[in-house]
Protein backbone atom coordinates (compact mmCIF):
# COMPACT_ATOMS: atom_id res chain seq x y z
CA UNK A 1 0.00 0.00 0.00
CA UNK A 2 1.43 3.39 -0.95
CA UNK A 3 2.48 5.53 1.98
CA UNK A 4 0.06 8.34 1.23
CA UNK A 5 -2.82 5.84 1.28
CA UNK A 6 -1.70 4.44 4.62
CA UNK A 7 -1.39 7.96 5.94
CA UNK A 8 -5.01 8.71 5.04
CA UNK A 9 -6.28 5.56 6.72
CA UNK A 10 -4.29 6.18 9.85
CA UNK A 11 -5.54 9.74 10.00
CA UNK A 12 -9.15 8.59 9.65
CA UNK A 13 -8.76 5.96 12.36
CA UNK A 14 -7.10 8.36 14.75
CA UNK A 15 -9.79 10.98 14.29
CA UNK A 16 -12.50 8.36 14.72
CA UNK A 17 -11.07 7.30 18.05
CA UNK A 18 -10.89 10.86 19.23
CA UNK A 19 -14.48 11.46 18.32
CA UNK A 20 -15.75 8.45 20.21
CA UNK A 21 -13.87 9.50 23.30
CA UNK A 22 -15.10 13.06 23.21
CA UNK A 23 -18.72 12.21 22.56
CA UNK A 24 -18.83 9.97 25.59
CA UNK A 25 -17.39 12.51 27.98
CA UNK A 26 -19.58 14.48 30.38
CA UNK A 27 -18.18 16.96 32.80
CA UNK A 28 -20.54 16.75 35.78
CA UNK A 29 -19.13 18.10 39.00
CA UNK A 30 -22.39 18.45 40.94
CA UNK A 31 -23.37 15.59 43.19
CA UNK A 32 -26.85 16.95 43.78
CA UNK A 33 -28.61 16.63 40.45
CA UNK A 34 -30.98 13.72 40.00
CA UNK A 35 -33.53 12.88 37.37
CA UNK A 36 -36.70 14.94 37.81
CA UNK A 37 -35.38 16.30 41.08
CA UNK A 38 -34.25 19.67 42.21
CA UNK A 39 -30.95 20.06 43.93
CA UNK A 40 -30.95 19.02 47.56
CA UNK A 41 -28.10 21.00 49.00
CA UNK A 42 -26.97 21.63 52.51
CA UNK A 43 -29.49 24.37 53.33
CA UNK A 44 -32.55 22.20 52.86
CA UNK A 45 -32.02 20.44 56.16
CA UNK A 46 -32.76 23.62 58.04
CA UNK A 47 -36.15 24.38 59.57
CA UNK A 48 -36.42 27.84 58.16
CA UNK A 49 -39.01 30.19 59.58
CA UNK A 50 -40.57 32.44 56.96
CA UNK A 51 -42.78 35.20 58.29
CA UNK A 52 -44.48 38.04 56.52
CA UNK A 53 -43.99 41.58 57.80
CA UNK A 54 -46.93 43.83 57.24
CA UNK A 55 -47.31 47.47 56.45
CA UNK A 56 -50.97 48.07 57.08
CA UNK A 57 -52.74 45.29 55.23
CA UNK A 58 -49.85 44.63 52.87
CA UNK A 59 -46.85 42.37 53.02
CA UNK A 60 -43.83 44.66 52.79
CA UNK A 61 -41.04 42.27 53.63
CA UNK A 62 -40.29 38.72 54.66
CA UNK A 63 -38.19 37.62 57.60
CA UNK A 64 -36.37 34.36 57.09
CA UNK A 65 -34.70 32.96 60.19
CA UNK A 66 -32.98 29.76 61.10
CA UNK A 67 -30.51 30.01 58.23
CA UNK A 68 -27.52 27.73 58.84
CA UNK A 69 -23.99 29.02 58.66
CA UNK A 70 -23.49 26.96 55.51
CA UNK A 71 -25.70 29.44 53.69
CA UNK A 72 -23.64 32.40 54.87
CA UNK A 73 -22.41 34.56 52.04
CA UNK A 74 -25.16 33.42 49.74
CA UNK A 75 -27.99 35.48 48.37
CA UNK A 76 -31.49 34.78 49.59
CA UNK A 77 -34.17 35.46 47.03
CA UNK A 78 -37.82 35.61 48.06
CA UNK A 79 -40.97 35.81 46.02
CA UNK A 80 -44.40 36.41 47.53
CA UNK A 81 -47.51 35.56 45.56
CA UNK A 82 -51.04 35.97 46.90
CA UNK A 83 -52.75 34.66 43.80
CA UNK A 84 -53.43 38.04 42.26
CA UNK A 85 -50.27 40.02 43.00
CA UNK A 86 -46.67 39.12 43.51
CA UNK A 87 -43.34 40.69 44.26
CA UNK A 88 -39.75 39.67 44.80
CA UNK A 89 -36.70 40.76 46.69
CA UNK A 90 -33.28 39.54 47.71
CA UNK A 91 -30.78 40.02 50.48
CA UNK A 92 -27.38 38.74 51.46
CA UNK A 93 -27.18 35.98 54.06
CA UNK A 94 -24.82 36.90 56.94
CA UNK A 95 -21.60 34.95 57.14
CA UNK A 96 -22.76 33.01 60.17
CA UNK A 97 -26.29 32.45 58.91
CA UNK A 98 -29.15 33.55 61.18
CA UNK A 99 -31.93 35.84 60.02
CA UNK A 100 -32.49 37.89 56.92
CA UNK A 101 -35.14 40.47 56.15
CA UNK A 102 -35.99 40.63 52.48
CA UNK A 103 -37.73 43.81 51.43
CA UNK A 104 -40.08 43.29 48.53
CA UNK A 105 -39.88 45.49 45.47
CA UNK A 106 -43.60 46.20 45.89
CA UNK A 107 -46.02 45.41 48.67
CA UNK A 108 -48.45 42.53 48.28
CA UNK A 109 -51.92 42.70 49.86
CA UNK A 110 -52.51 40.22 52.67
CA UNK A 111 -54.73 37.39 51.54
CA UNK A 112 -56.18 34.22 53.01
CA UNK A 113 -53.48 32.18 51.32
CA UNK A 114 -50.13 33.39 50.10
CA UNK A 115 -47.11 31.53 48.82
CA UNK A 116 -43.54 32.53 49.52
CA UNK A 117 -40.73 30.90 47.59
CA UNK A 118 -37.28 31.07 49.08
CA UNK A 119 -34.09 30.28 47.24
CA UNK A 120 -30.55 30.59 48.53
CA UNK A 121 -28.06 30.99 45.73
CA UNK A 122 -24.41 30.50 46.44
CA UNK A 123 -22.12 31.05 48.16
CA UNK B 1 -5.54 7.44 -9.41
CA UNK B 2 -7.72 5.02 -7.48
CA UNK B 3 -5.38 5.19 -4.53
CA UNK B 4 -5.62 8.96 -4.47
CA UNK B 5 -9.41 8.74 -4.49
CA UNK B 6 -9.34 6.34 -1.58
CA UNK B 7 -7.01 8.62 0.29
CA UNK B 8 -9.22 11.60 -0.43
CA UNK B 9 -12.26 9.68 0.78
CA UNK B 10 -10.41 8.69 3.94
CA UNK B 11 -9.49 12.28 4.58
CA UNK B 12 -13.08 13.38 4.00
CA UNK B 13 -14.27 10.83 6.53
CA UNK B 14 -11.71 12.11 8.95
CA UNK B 15 -12.85 15.69 8.48
CA UNK B 16 -16.48 14.76 8.96
CA UNK B 17 -15.67 12.80 12.09
CA UNK B 18 -13.64 15.72 13.27
CA UNK B 19 -16.70 17.88 12.85
CA UNK B 20 -18.57 15.35 14.94
CA UNK B 21 -15.89 15.71 17.55
CA UNK B 22 -16.59 19.44 17.70
CA UNK B 23 -20.32 18.79 17.95
CA UNK B 24 -19.72 16.34 20.75
CA UNK B 25 -17.74 18.88 22.66
CA UNK B 26 -20.49 21.45 22.29
CA UNK B 27 -22.99 19.03 23.82
CA UNK B 28 -20.94 18.39 26.92
CA UNK B 29 -22.45 19.57 30.23
CA UNK B 30 -20.69 21.35 32.99
CA UNK B 31 -22.70 21.80 36.20
CA UNK B 32 -20.89 23.32 39.10
CA UNK B 33 -23.63 24.93 41.24
CA UNK B 34 -24.86 22.89 44.17
CA UNK B 35 -26.16 25.48 46.58
CA UNK B 36 -29.63 26.08 45.17
CA UNK B 37 -32.11 25.78 48.01
CA UNK B 38 -35.77 25.51 47.01
CA UNK B 39 -38.11 26.32 49.89
CA UNK B 40 -41.78 27.05 49.70
CA UNK B 41 -43.97 28.59 52.37
CA UNK B 42 -47.74 28.67 52.51
CA UNK B 43 -49.09 31.35 54.80
CA UNK B 44 -52.76 31.02 55.70
CA UNK B 45 -54.18 34.13 57.32
CA UNK B 46 -57.63 34.44 58.84
CA UNK B 47 -58.51 37.73 57.25
CA UNK B 48 -60.87 39.39 56.50
CA UNK B 49 -63.61 38.56 58.97
CA UNK B 50 -65.50 36.73 56.24
CA UNK B 51 -62.52 34.57 55.40
CA UNK B 52 -63.22 30.91 54.85
CA UNK B 53 -59.65 29.68 55.12
CA UNK B 54 -59.99 29.35 58.87
CA UNK B 55 -62.64 28.82 61.53
CA UNK B 56 -62.32 29.56 65.24
CA UNK B 57 -64.42 29.71 68.36
CA UNK B 58 -64.25 29.41 72.13
CA UNK B 59 -65.89 26.79 74.33
CA UNK B 60 -66.89 28.18 77.72
CA UNK B 61 -67.60 25.90 80.63
CA UNK B 62 -69.61 28.61 82.33
CA UNK B 63 -71.99 28.79 79.35
CA UNK B 64 -71.79 25.17 78.40
CA UNK B 65 -74.52 25.12 75.78
CA UNK B 66 -73.79 28.46 74.14
CA UNK B 67 -71.81 28.92 70.96
CA UNK B 68 -69.33 31.82 70.75
CA UNK B 69 -68.26 31.50 67.14
CA UNK B 70 -69.06 35.09 66.28
CA UNK B 71 -66.87 36.75 68.90
CA UNK B 72 -63.88 38.85 67.92
CA UNK B 73 -61.70 37.23 70.56
CA UNK B 74 -60.57 33.73 71.43
CA UNK B 75 -59.93 32.76 75.02
CA UNK B 76 -57.98 30.21 76.97
CA UNK B 77 -58.77 30.31 80.64
CA UNK B 78 -58.24 28.27 83.76
CA UNK B 79 -60.88 29.00 86.36
CA UNK B 80 -63.06 27.08 88.75
CA UNK B 81 -66.08 25.85 86.78
CA UNK B 82 -65.36 28.53 84.20
CA UNK B 83 -62.60 27.14 82.04
CA UNK B 84 -62.38 28.22 78.43
CA UNK B 85 -60.86 26.54 75.42
CA UNK B 86 -60.05 27.78 71.94
CA UNK B 87 -60.74 25.75 68.84
CA UNK B 88 -59.41 26.64 65.42
CA UNK B 89 -58.88 24.98 62.09
CA UNK B 90 -57.14 26.04 58.88
CA UNK B 91 -58.05 24.74 55.46
CA UNK B 92 -54.75 23.46 54.10
CA UNK B 93 -56.26 22.84 50.68
CA UNK B 94 -56.29 26.59 50.16
CA UNK B 95 -52.55 26.63 49.70
CA UNK B 96 -51.74 27.40 46.10
CA UNK B 97 -49.96 25.56 44.67
CA UNK B 98 -51.22 22.66 46.74
CA UNK B 99 -48.75 21.10 49.13
CA UNK B 100 -47.86 17.70 47.67
CA UNK B 101 -48.57 14.73 49.92
CA UNK B 102 -44.92 13.79 49.51
CA UNK B 103 -43.63 17.18 50.64
CA UNK B 104 -41.35 17.33 53.62
CA UNK B 105 -42.78 19.77 56.13
CA UNK B 106 -39.84 21.64 57.60
CA UNK B 107 -41.75 23.90 59.97
CA UNK B 108 -45.38 24.66 60.70
CA UNK B 109 -46.21 27.43 63.12
CA UNK B 110 -49.55 28.40 64.56
CA UNK B 111 -49.52 32.13 65.21
CA UNK B 112 -52.05 33.81 67.48
CA UNK B 113 -52.10 37.47 68.35
CA UNK B 114 -52.27 37.97 72.12
CA UNK B 115 -54.33 40.91 73.27
CA UNK B 116 -54.37 40.16 77.01
CA UNK B 117 -52.05 38.16 79.25
CA UNK B 118 -52.43 36.55 82.67
CA UNK B 119 -50.43 37.95 85.56
CA UNK B 120 -48.74 34.61 86.09
CA UNK B 121 -46.98 32.46 83.55
CA UNK B 122 -49.36 29.80 82.22
CA UNK B 123 -48.73 26.94 79.86
CA UNK B 124 -51.09 26.66 76.92
CA UNK B 125 -51.29 23.19 75.38
CA UNK B 126 -52.22 22.41 71.79
CA UNK B 127 -54.09 19.22 71.02
CA UNK B 128 -54.91 17.88 67.59
CA UNK B 129 -58.69 17.71 67.41
CA UNK B 130 -59.91 14.18 66.92
CA UNK B 131 -63.35 14.92 65.50
CA UNK B 132 -65.06 17.46 63.35
CA UNK B 133 -66.70 20.59 64.75
CA UNK B 134 -68.18 23.79 63.38
CA UNK B 135 -67.61 27.43 64.15
CA UNK B 136 -71.31 28.07 64.60
CA UNK B 137 -72.12 24.90 66.47
CA UNK B 138 -69.37 24.12 68.95
CA UNK B 139 -70.14 24.48 72.64
CA UNK B 140 -68.48 23.32 75.85
CA UNK B 141 -70.81 20.38 76.07
CA UNK B 142 -70.45 19.11 72.49
CA UNK B 143 -66.75 19.75 71.95
CA UNK B 144 -64.71 16.86 70.53
CA UNK B 145 -62.76 16.31 73.76
CA UNK B 146 -65.80 16.27 76.02
CA UNK B 147 -66.77 18.44 78.97
CA UNK B 148 -64.37 17.02 81.56
CA UNK B 149 -61.59 19.40 82.51
CA UNK B 150 -57.90 18.62 82.00
CA UNK B 151 -58.90 16.26 79.27
CA UNK B 152 -57.14 15.10 77.17
CA UNK B 153 -54.09 14.54 79.29
CA UNK B 154 -51.12 16.84 78.94
CA UNK B 155 -49.03 13.95 77.64
CA UNK B 156 -51.02 13.87 74.42
CA UNK B 157 -50.44 17.51 73.52
CA UNK B 158 -48.69 18.13 70.22
CA UNK B 159 -47.54 21.65 70.95
CA UNK B 160 -47.21 24.12 73.77
CA UNK B 161 -46.19 27.65 74.65
CA UNK B 162 -46.05 29.74 77.79
CA UNK B 163 -47.78 33.06 78.19
CA UNK B 164 -47.86 35.56 81.04
CA UNK B 165 -46.26 38.77 82.21
CA UNK B 166 -43.61 37.46 84.66
CA UNK B 167 -39.96 37.63 83.69
CA UNK B 168 -38.87 34.37 82.12
CA UNK B 169 -42.19 33.55 80.57
CA UNK B 170 -41.95 32.72 76.87
CA UNK B 171 -44.57 35.26 75.73
CA UNK B 172 -44.64 38.28 78.02
CA UNK B 173 -45.91 41.00 75.74
CA UNK B 174 -49.48 41.80 74.84
CA UNK B 175 -50.37 42.96 71.35
CA UNK B 176 -47.95 40.62 69.64
CA UNK B 177 -48.00 37.22 68.03
CA UNK B 178 -47.08 34.38 70.33
CA UNK B 179 -43.94 32.42 69.63
CA UNK B 180 -43.62 28.71 70.14
CA UNK B 181 -46.81 27.47 68.56
CA UNK B 182 -45.04 24.76 66.60
CA UNK B 183 -47.32 22.19 64.99
CA UNK B 184 -44.97 20.68 62.44
CA UNK B 185 -45.77 17.07 63.26
CA UNK B 186 -49.51 17.64 63.03
CA UNK B 187 -49.35 19.46 59.72
CA UNK B 188 -47.04 16.82 58.28
CA UNK B 189 -49.64 14.20 59.20
CA UNK B 190 -52.42 16.26 57.63
CA UNK B 191 -50.47 16.73 54.41
CA UNK B 192 -49.42 13.10 54.18
CA UNK B 193 -52.97 11.97 54.80
CA UNK B 194 -52.14 9.91 57.84
CA UNK B 195 -54.33 12.13 60.00
CA UNK B 196 -57.49 14.09 59.24
CA UNK B 197 -57.30 17.84 59.71
CA UNK B 198 -59.88 18.72 62.36
CA UNK B 199 -57.74 21.58 63.61
CA UNK B 200 -56.57 22.15 67.15
CA UNK B 201 -57.87 22.75 70.64
CA UNK B 202 -55.96 25.01 73.00
CA UNK B 203 -56.43 24.74 76.73
CA UNK B 204 -54.63 25.76 79.88
CA UNK B 205 -52.30 23.01 81.03
CA UNK B 206 -53.94 23.01 84.46
CA UNK B 207 -57.62 23.80 84.19
CA UNK B 208 -59.64 24.57 87.29
CA UNK B 209 -57.47 27.28 88.83
CA UNK B 210 -58.97 28.84 91.95
CA UNK B 211 -57.99 32.22 90.56
CA UNK B 212 -59.01 32.82 86.98
CA UNK B 213 -56.03 32.90 84.60
CA UNK B 214 -57.05 34.10 81.18
CA UNK B 215 -55.28 34.67 77.89
CA UNK B 216 -57.09 36.45 75.10
CA UNK B 217 -56.27 36.18 71.40
CA UNK B 218 -57.62 38.05 68.40
CA UNK B 219 -60.14 36.03 66.41
CA UNK B 220 -60.82 35.98 62.71
CA UNK B 221 -64.01 37.94 63.33
CA UNK B 222 -61.97 40.93 64.45
CA UNK B 223 -61.19 41.41 60.79
CA UNK B 224 -57.78 42.97 61.37
CA UNK B 225 -55.16 41.65 58.98
CA UNK B 226 -52.27 42.37 61.31
CA UNK B 227 -53.87 40.33 64.10
CA UNK B 228 -55.49 37.48 62.27
CA UNK B 229 -54.67 33.91 63.30
CA UNK B 230 -52.07 32.43 60.99
CA UNK B 231 -50.71 29.06 60.04
CA UNK B 232 -47.31 29.25 58.37
CA UNK B 233 -46.08 26.10 56.67
CA UNK B 234 -42.58 25.86 55.24
CA UNK B 235 -41.83 22.80 53.18
CA UNK B 236 -39.65 21.29 50.51
CA UNK B 237 -41.66 20.00 47.61
CA UNK B 238 -38.93 17.99 45.92
CA UNK B 239 -36.52 16.72 48.52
Amino acid sequence: MPSWRRLGLVLAIVLSGTVIGAAASLNLTSSTLGANRLATPRCTAANLSVLQNLSGSNVASVTVSGLPAACGGGTLQAAVNNGTANSTGSAAVPAGGGSVIVTLAATVPVSEAAETDIVVVGP
Amino acid sequence: MIGRRVAAAALLVGVLIGAGFVTGRAASISLTSQTLTPYRTCTLTATPAAATVQIDTTARQGSATTNFGTLTTLTVSSASAANQRTYLRFDLTRCSPAIPATAIIRLATLRLFVSALPAVCRTVDLFRSTATWTEAGLTWNNQPFGAAINNPATASRTGTFDVGTPVGCQNRTANAYVVGGTVTTDVAAFVAGSSTNFGWMLRDDAEGSATARTTTFSAKNLGTAAQGPQLVITYVAFP
